[in-house]
This record gives C-alpha cells, structure tokens and sequence, in this order.
C-alpha cells in the first residue's frame, strides 16, 4: 500500500488521547478501519483532516498541553515537529491487525497464550492482544476458541461519497475480471434434504444458527478438496493450486461488496462454519473486517437466493479461478421416475476462469456441488 | 584397611603416652624424635610431590615448627581438641591420623582423612580429637571457646587447644575468642606458634608490641611462655596451661617462639627474607638437631630412626596414589546434615 | 487455641525446647536481666539461669564462633544476633565457618546451630538497623535460611531450626513481634522447607516473605474488591525454597507478584521470579512482578522510610499490572 484516506477524526484538536485509543478512520484499498494512537497525550494539530495520504506522512501531532507545533499542514514527513517533548507525530501506517503488537515481527505473547494456541492449533497472528502493550493473554486464545472465528477488531462505518477506496477496488478489480475469458455452467440441485439437514442442525444448536449458504460453505470447501484443479489461480507464468479450501462468501456490506474468507473450511465442521460465517458477515456488516479477514480466498460463492433471485451469472473474483451465484430455493415439478414430484429446487451458476479451468472440470466440480446437497451426509 | 593403619599409628603412639607425667622420659624422648622426624620427612615429601606437579592447590609446610605440634599433641588427654591453622600438617599428624590418611587428603582422594572435601588448608580427624585445621587466620578461635564452653556446661574434665601464629593475634576473632573465654572462664588454651612472620610480613610490621603475650595478659588471661623449638619445654608448658583449664581456673595463653625454616608457602621465593639469617636459623634453631644433641644419638641410631620414617612417608605416598577419586558428583554430599 | 504474640510464640520455642533439652541455651547482647533488645528472651534469666541465659559482649565473631564451637561439641545453641545488620559483622564465621565445617570434614561435623535476628524497617533507625539482609545467606550453601511472619509459623519453625543438625539463619521482623496470632496448645514443628498459602486465589499469586505477607494479605484483600482473586503464598524457609508449592500455585494462577522488604535489586525475588519462569514459563500470562524497596539505603526521615520500602499498596499495583490493569 502506498497510501489511505482519512475518512474522518474520532478525537479533536486539544482533546486529550491515550495511547491505543482509536484516532481516526482509514480507508485503503482494502478495507476501512480505525487507527489507534501510538502516543499518549494532547491532539495538538491535526495535519490532514481527511483525504488521501500518502504513507509515511506526518497527519497529526500528539504532545504536551499548551505546546505549540508550527506546521503548516500538509507538512512534508521528514519535516520534525517543532516541539521539545517526545512524542509528537502520528503517520499513516499500513492498515494490518492494529491491535497485533510485533517486535521484529515477532507476535508479543505471553509464555501460556502461546502454549494454548499451540496446543489449540491456533494462530497467533490472527489474535488481538488485550493484554498490556497489546500483549496476547491466554483470555484471548480462551475467547477465540469459543467462536473460531478471526477475531474482531476495532474498525469503523466507511464514507460513501465521494468514491471511497473500496468502491475504487471493486470497480478496478471487476473490470479487470471482464477481461478473464470465463464460461458458465448451470446445474438445479433437490434441496429436500439439504433443507431437512440445516433445519435439524438449527433444532439441536439453536444458538447456532446454520444456513444454507454455510452448508454450501462446507460442501463446496469438500468438492475443492475432491477437484483440487478446481482450487488454483491462474498467474502470468505459472498455475497455482492451493492444499486448503478458503472459501470466500460475498457479502453486501454498507459500503460495498465485500468478500470474507473462511479459511481451511474443509477443516470446520458445519456449526463451527456457521459461527465463523456469522461472525464474518456480522463484522462485515459493522465494517469492522480486518485485512486478514479478506486474505487468501481460493474460491465465492455469492448466494442471492434471500433476494428471491432465482438464478445469475457471477463475475469472477479475481485471482480466484472460480465462483459459484447461488439463487433462491424453490418448489418446483420436477418430473421423477415417471411422475411428477414438487420438489425444492436451487439453481446455481458456476464461473469459472478458462485459462485456469476445462471445462470438463468445472463441470465435474458442479456434479460433485449437486450430488453432496442432494445427500448431504456425503459432505459432512 | 583404613582401621588397620590407625591401629598400627595408635600402637604407636601409646608406646610414649604416659599421661600424668608433667614432663617427657629420656624414653619417650627418643619416640617424640621419632614423631617430629616423620613429620619433618612427610612434609618433606609433600613438598617435593607438590614440585612435581602431583599435589593440587594450596599448601604450607610447618618446616622448623614439629616440636611445637609434638611437644603439645603429647601432653593432651584422650577427649581433649584441637583446632589447627592452615599450616596443619604437623598438628593433624601430631594429633594422631595416620600419615596415610593425611597423604591421601593432599591427594584428593576419598580415603583422605576428610575424604577429599577440605584439602591441606581443611584436614579433619573429629574421632581424634582434631576439630580442624582453618584457612581463615583466626577462624576456629571462637570454635575453641564455644567447645570450651560445652565441656564447661556440661562439667566435662576437657579442655579445647587452638593453634594459631603471631598474624593471627591482629584479627578481631583472636581479641573476640579470647576476651571472651577469659570472661567465662572456659577450659581452653591459646596456643601462639610465633614464627615471626605472617605470611612475607615480619613481626615488626605487623605488631606494634615485641610481647605478644601482653595481649592475653590485657583480657587478665594466665600467660605462659616457652621456647618453641624445644620440644620438652613445649610438652612441660603445655601440660602446665592444660592443668590450669582443666582444674576450672580458666583458659591460657601459650607463647610458643618459633621458627619458620621454610616459606609461607610452598614455592614462597622468601624475597622478603634475609637468607643468612634463615640459614643461620636453620643450623641453630632446628628442634630435630636440637633433640637429636640432646639424646646424643649415634649417627646410625639416627639413620635407623630416619629410615624408619621414611618407609612411612613413602608407603603413605604409595597408599594415596592408590587411593580412589571421589565420584565428581560426590561434590554435592556433605552439604546438608 | 491460645494467643500468642509474634514475640512471645519466640519465647515459648526456645523456653520449651530449653525446659525439655539441656543442651540448648542461648546467647547474645543484652539478652539476659533486659530480656533482649526485642523483649524476647524477657524473663528467661530468672528461669533457666545465667548458665543457659548468656550475655555476651558486643562481639558478634565472637558471639557467632562461640555457638558454632558449643554445637560442634554437640549442644544446641541458639544465638541471638541483635540486628540483622549486625551479621555483616558474624558473616565470617557464618559463611566461611558453620556453613561449610560439614563439607570441608567430609561429613565428620554437624552444626546444629540458630543464628536468630531480627530487622525491618518502619520505624526510622536510619540506614544500619532496619536492612533485611536474607539474600546474603541463601546463597550459601550449608546454611538453611528461615523467614517466619506469623507466631504461629514462627513458634513452629524456630522449634524445627532449634532441632535441625545444620546452621539455621531464623530471620524474625521488627514490627511483626507485637502482632498476636492463635498458635496449637502444644508446640507442632514446622517442617522447615514447606511454604504456606495463607489465602486461595484463582488469578494472582503474591509469593510474600515477612511483614510483606500482611501488606499482601491486605492488597488481596483490596484486589478482590476490584475482581481479582489473589492467592498469597509465604515460602517461610527461603532455603531450602518450597519450589513445589511455589509453581503449582502459579500454574494454577498464571500470575505471579514476589514481595519482599528487602531492596528489589538482587533480592530473594529475583531467584523466586526465576524458578518461575523456568518452571512455570509455559503457565505464565504475565511477566512475573516484582515488589521490594527501591535501591537506596533506608533513609531516616519517616516520609523517605515511608517512600523506600515497599507497602501493601505496591503490592496491590504489581497484582493490577500482571491482570493488565495496572500503571
């Protein structure tokens, strides 16, 4: 990243802020989030009060009450801030796990918290720290494995005008994928028992709340695993396949599309995806995402089906090789053994990007998508 | 095999042990010559092991000083202690443990009379009576009074003899112990080897009194004085000042004046030293050739003597390198009761 | 269960040993017709007499050496060192002499004797009779080292070192001998090497010696108002240390606060936050706290005693630190 744009400042000039408290709102290509304070003490001047920054530039100044800083803003990064105290500027940093403290890259955590996400198999790097100086405790591997979920972090809501970064990358990047030569395959898939499953789940865990789009979630990580030429990305010079299934579900947040990643969810059960997912959208949602959050994906599904669309053709998400536009579920007649049955019907439209994909494969993948939602104890 | 060689030392020793005797028989006599040549031919050898590179550490030779360790280990009674210095040899082997035992320790070995864990500066015989010798000037004094004091609570007829020299009388432990000994009138003698020397400095420099006396006599302590380098003086003041605890009447003082033929050290170049007068010293002052006059022995009597002493010497040498190395581990015994 | 004050549970140990055993006695400065300059050995002259009851001069080599000599012709001598500071002046015969004559002689000696003394600060002596010196002597090997801080403990473990065949250093607190505690009728040894957990706790455990282990008592006591659950363990013999119950309180915890009087620096503390870290390292949520006086000597003006050691609210801010809500 080279720069960011300042959405808007939490604290005003004079207020008093604490180091690790949240200054101000960052959009980058990536996602929007709060920036925490490095410092403790007064907002003496805020250099740049919003718009795009490039990075390592002076934004503001932190000092003592009733210190003077003479800067005309923008000032330039190497300029020093005229004061005879400390600690003084504040500079737009790369937006990563603000609240994840490294000392040469080394993740601050105490001696237990490593062993239990160790003995867990948790990574510490996808952990915020509470602890003092961010450092990671054992409560903070004990909470995240109450929800499996890439834990939250402290972001905030995104501006919507003018074009914020986001609604920049989306557009880039779609563009960008309509120039992939991509093809299409259709398949309709009987929901019976699938919808028989997530109501049978959603009886035993009720906290838990599995949807259909989670039981997709599991199914498709499965059939990536089973087609692994399904699971790769096509680059100028080589085609990369990939030994986990991340499996990116587009969500319609506020202030854009955006497409989180539940990762190895061939590895999650079908509740532990549910919790994850939930958490996910939810964080989505409050566009509180973090950049590992959108990290990694190696296959979408976009499920519309709750906007009662019945079926459509997504637009790749590159550099992913594939994705998967999931409409409504609904009865339909469908003729059976020489009768007719009404009977839950999904269509689904597989994408997939041609350089990457035969479309032999893709089709096979699609079969695999089907037979599993059709009996989904093969999948679970 | 090591009870067999206290046996051996002890049959000895009882030949010339005559208890209630206030002074040595020509007989005995030529037994405490027999004694203070063993001595004089085991430090000997120690020094000349210690040249050749077999003796580790730090050691010191009493060369010149046997009669006093002889002339006042003989007048001790069985229950009696002693506490020694870090010139110890002659005291340990004076006071009984079998130069095999003693050799042994220099070596390091686990027969050594304290099994390899104190070393030349920290020989110990407790079944005989030897609390130890002390690598600290003036550091077993106060064990001495506190011994003394033990016999005297528990009305026990022994008295608790430390051994110590003229630079010991500066350090505070010295003017401590024997202040406080005179004060509780414990059954303890004081024992001043006044070599004339602590380490490379003479007496002169390190005292501002000739008499070192006059420092026991300060605290009102009964002060006797003899000359240390004959053997008969030594045992008849010695038993005197054991008498005098013993009865009750309180601790003494032993003046003992000495001489120190050899260096501080083994090795010790003596820079500080005037060699004429050690030489003269060496031909005058010699307690071995002063005794060796006085019972006019013939030059094979004496050469029978020394041969005698000699084949103790070697076998203790031959008894040590036989000896068996202390485990390694062994080090971290003995700490805790 | 009768009451007992810190000074008398002192007294009815070394009385009762000296009713029941002739060979232990006790000497030291003006212990006898003044009774101590603690009050400790008050009325002990007209019991057992000048004989076992013994004055001595101001002469702590000698005092020292003279007690090692008497236990090493195997009577039980309790020496009474009149301040802790005043051991600078015994260390010769303590360090070089009772704690090594066992291992010098191979194992031919045992020196079973008590160096009892006392320190502490809180009452402005200024800087040379009130240190707490207890780090000197743990590390000596042949010495055991006991630090008692209730008269319960105190009663129990002075028996244990009065009875005990090596070299004891009993260190007693100043300002502890007024403080009154029920103690069993009769005496019960503590064994000497066993700590005691004097509170349960789940999120911190205060490892406190002496007076420390009140002011720990009361920080926890604060501590719980605010949510966190303190345990507060006294190691009571600091050599040889109860690892044991040491690092299991610890792994239990995950949180360690060490709090001694004595200055931080070098202290007690330092090898107590070591053998935790060593071994209890992967239990550990937080860098193990540390609380002691501050690297100065102590200071005669009260408000500058007052700033130098520490109190029961620096324990209480190391506990908040390692629950990250301290400053």
């Amino acid at each position: 990243m080279e720069s960011g744009t300042i959405v808007r400042w939490l604290k005003s000039e004079g207020e008093q802020v604490a180091k690790g408290e949240p200054l101000y709102e960052l959009d980058t290509d990536k996602v929007t989030q709060e920036v925490e304070a490095e410092a403790s003490g007064v907002l003496l001047k805020i250099a740049i009060p919003e718009g795009e920054v490039e990075v390592g530039r002076t934004i503001a100044f932190i000092g003592k009450e009733g210190e003077t800083v003479a800067v005309e803003a923008p000032a330039p990064k190497a300029e020093a801030p005229v004061s005879d105290t400390e600690p003084v500027s504040d500079t737009v940093q790369e937006p990563q796990h603000v609240s994840q403290p490294t000392t040469n890259g080394r993740i601050k955590a105490s001696p237990l918290a490593r062993r239990l996400a160790r003995e867990r198999g948790i990574d510490l790097a996808s952990l915020r720290g509470t602890g003092p100086e961010g450092r990671i405790v054992a409560e903070d591997v004990q909470r995240t494995q109450e929800v499996p979920a890439r834990v939250a972090a402290p972001a905030a809501a995104s501006q919507s005008q003018p074009l914020s970064n986001i609604r920049k990358t989306i557009a880039r990047r779609l563009t960008e994928a309509w120039t992939v030569p991509a093809f299409m395959l259709t398949v309709s898939a009987d929901m019976t028992r699938a919808n028989e499953l997530v109501a049978r789940r959603r009886e035993l865990e009720p906290d838990v709340r599995v949807t259909v789009t989670d039981l997709l979630t599991r199914v498709c990580a499965q059939a990536l695993v089973r087609h692994p030429g399904m699971n790769v990305q096509y680059t100028e010079d080589a085609l990369v396949s990939f030994p986990t299934a991340n499996v990116g579900i587009a969500v319609a947040a506020p202030q854009g599309l955006v497409v989180p990643v539940v990762h190895s969810a061939e590895q999650l059960s079908l509740s532990q995806i549910a919790q994850v997912r939930g958490d996910l959208v939810g964080r989505a949602r409050d566009a509180k995402l973090r950049a590992d959050d959108l990290e990694g994906g190696t296959f979408t599904i976009s499920n519309l089906g709750m906007f009662d669309v019945d079926q459509f053709v997504a637009v790749l998400n590159p550099p992913q090789a594939s994705i998967l536009a999931v409409g409504a579920t609904r009865d339909q007649v469908v003729p059976l053994d020489g009768d007719l049955h009404v009977l839950p019907m999904m269509t689904m439209t597989l994408t997939c990007d041609h350089r990457a994909v035969d479309g032999a494969t893709g089709a096979e993948f699609l079969k695999t998508i089907k037979t599993f939602l059709e009996d989904p104890g093969l999948a679970l | 095999m090591l009870d067999e060689c206290h046996r051996t030392n002890h049959k000895l020793r009882a030949v010339a042990k005559v208890e209630t005797k206030t002074s040595l028989a020509k007989g005995d006599l030529r037994d405490v010559l027999r004694e203070m040549l063993l001595i004089r031919r085991f430090e000997e050898k120690v020094e000349e092991r210690f040249r050749a590179g077999e003796l580790p550490g730090f050691l010191h030779v009493a060369i010149g000083q046997e009669a006093s360790a002889v002339g006042v280990c003989r007048a001790l009674e069985d229950g009696d202690i002693i506490a020694s210095t870090h010139r110890a040899h002659g005291h340990t082997l004076a006071k009984g443990t079998h130069p095999n035992e003693l050799m042994a320790e220099l070596y390091g070995k686990a027969e050594g009379c304290s099994h390899g864990y104190g070393g030349s500066m920290h020989l110990y015989d407790v079944e005989r009576g030897n609390m130890g010798a002390n690598a600290v000037i003036g550091g077993g004094l106060p064990h001495i009074t506190g011994a003394a004091l033990a016999f005297q609570m528990r009305g026990e007829p022994r008295v608790a003899l430390a051994f110590f020299g003229d630079g010991a009388t500066n350090i505070g432990t010295f003017h401590e112990s024997l202040n406080l000994a005179q004060l509780w009138k414990v059954p303890a003698v004081f024992v001043l080897e006044d070599n004339k020397w602590a380490e490379s400095t003479p007496e002169s420099q390190h005292s501002p009194i000739r008499d070192l006396s006059d420092r026991a006599k300060a605290f009102g302590m009964k002060a006797l004085k003899a000359d240390g380098q004959d053997v008969e003086a030594v045992y008849k003041t010695a038993r005197q000042a054991l008498d005098h605890a013993r009865s009750g009447k309180g601790p003494v003082f032993v003046h003992l004046d000495c001489v120190r033929l050899h260096g501080h050290y083994i090795g010790d170049p003596q820079v500080y030293r005037d060699k004429d007068e050690a030489r003269k010293l060496a031909e005058t002052r010699d307690p071995i050739t002063l005794l060796r006059g006085k019972l006019e022995l013939s030059d094979e009597e004496f050469e029978e003597l020394d041969v005698e002493v000699t084949e103790i010497v070697e076998a203790s040498v031959e008894f040590a390198k036989a000896g068996t190395d202390p485990a390694p581990e062994d080090a971290l015994k003995n700490i805790y009761a | 269960m009768p009451e007992l004050s810190y000074r008398e549970a002192v007294r009815d140990a070394l009385a009762t040993a000296m009713r029941q055993d002739d060979g232990v006695f006790i000497m030291g400065e003006d212990i006898a017709e003044m009774g101590g300059s603690m009050g400790v050995t008050s009325g002990m002259l007209e019991e057992f007499g000048r004989e076992r009851v013994r004055n001595t001069p101001i002469s702590e080599m000698a005092l020292a050496g003279t007690a090692i000599g008497a236990a090493l012709q195997g009577m039980r001598p309790v020496a009474e060192i009149m301040y802790e500071d005043f051991m600078t002046l015994a260390a010769e015969q303590v360090v070089n002499q009772a704690a090594k004559l066992r291992y010098m002689s191979g194992g031919q000696l045992t020196v079973p004797v008590v160096f009892r003394t006392q320190g502490g600060a809180g009452w402005s002596p200024g800087a040379q009779h009130a240190q707490q010196l207890e780090a000197w002597f743990v590390h000596i090997p042949g010495l055991k080292v006991v630090f008692a801080s209730t008269p319960e403990d105190v009663r129990g473990l002075l028996w244990s070192a009065i009875y005990d065949d090596n070299p004891v250093v009993f260190f007693e607190h100043r300002t502890l001998y007024g403080i009154k505690g029920n103690v069993p009728e009769k005496i019960e040894p503590i064994p000497i090497g066993k700590a005691r957990i004097h509170r349960e706790g789940e999120d911190v455990t205060v490892i406190a010696t002496g007076r420390l282990v009140h002011e720990s008592l009361a920080a926890a006591e604060e501590a719980e108002k605010q949510g966190v659950s303190v345990e507060v363990v006294d190691p009571r013999t600091l050599q040889p240390l109860d690892e044991e119950t040491l690092v299991a309180s610890v792994k239990k915890t995950n949180r360690a606060v060490v709090a001694h009087e004595a200055v931080t620096r070098m202290g007690f503390g330092a090898e107590v936050a070591s053998v935790l870290q060593y071994q209890a390292f992967d239990w550990l949520d937080a860098p193990v706290e540390r609380v002691g006086a501050k690297f100065s000597p102590l200071p005669f003006a009260p408000v500058m005693e007052q700033f130098v050691v520490p109190h029961a609210d620096d324990v209480l801010q190391a506990i908040l630190r390692t629950v990250g809500r301290g400053n």
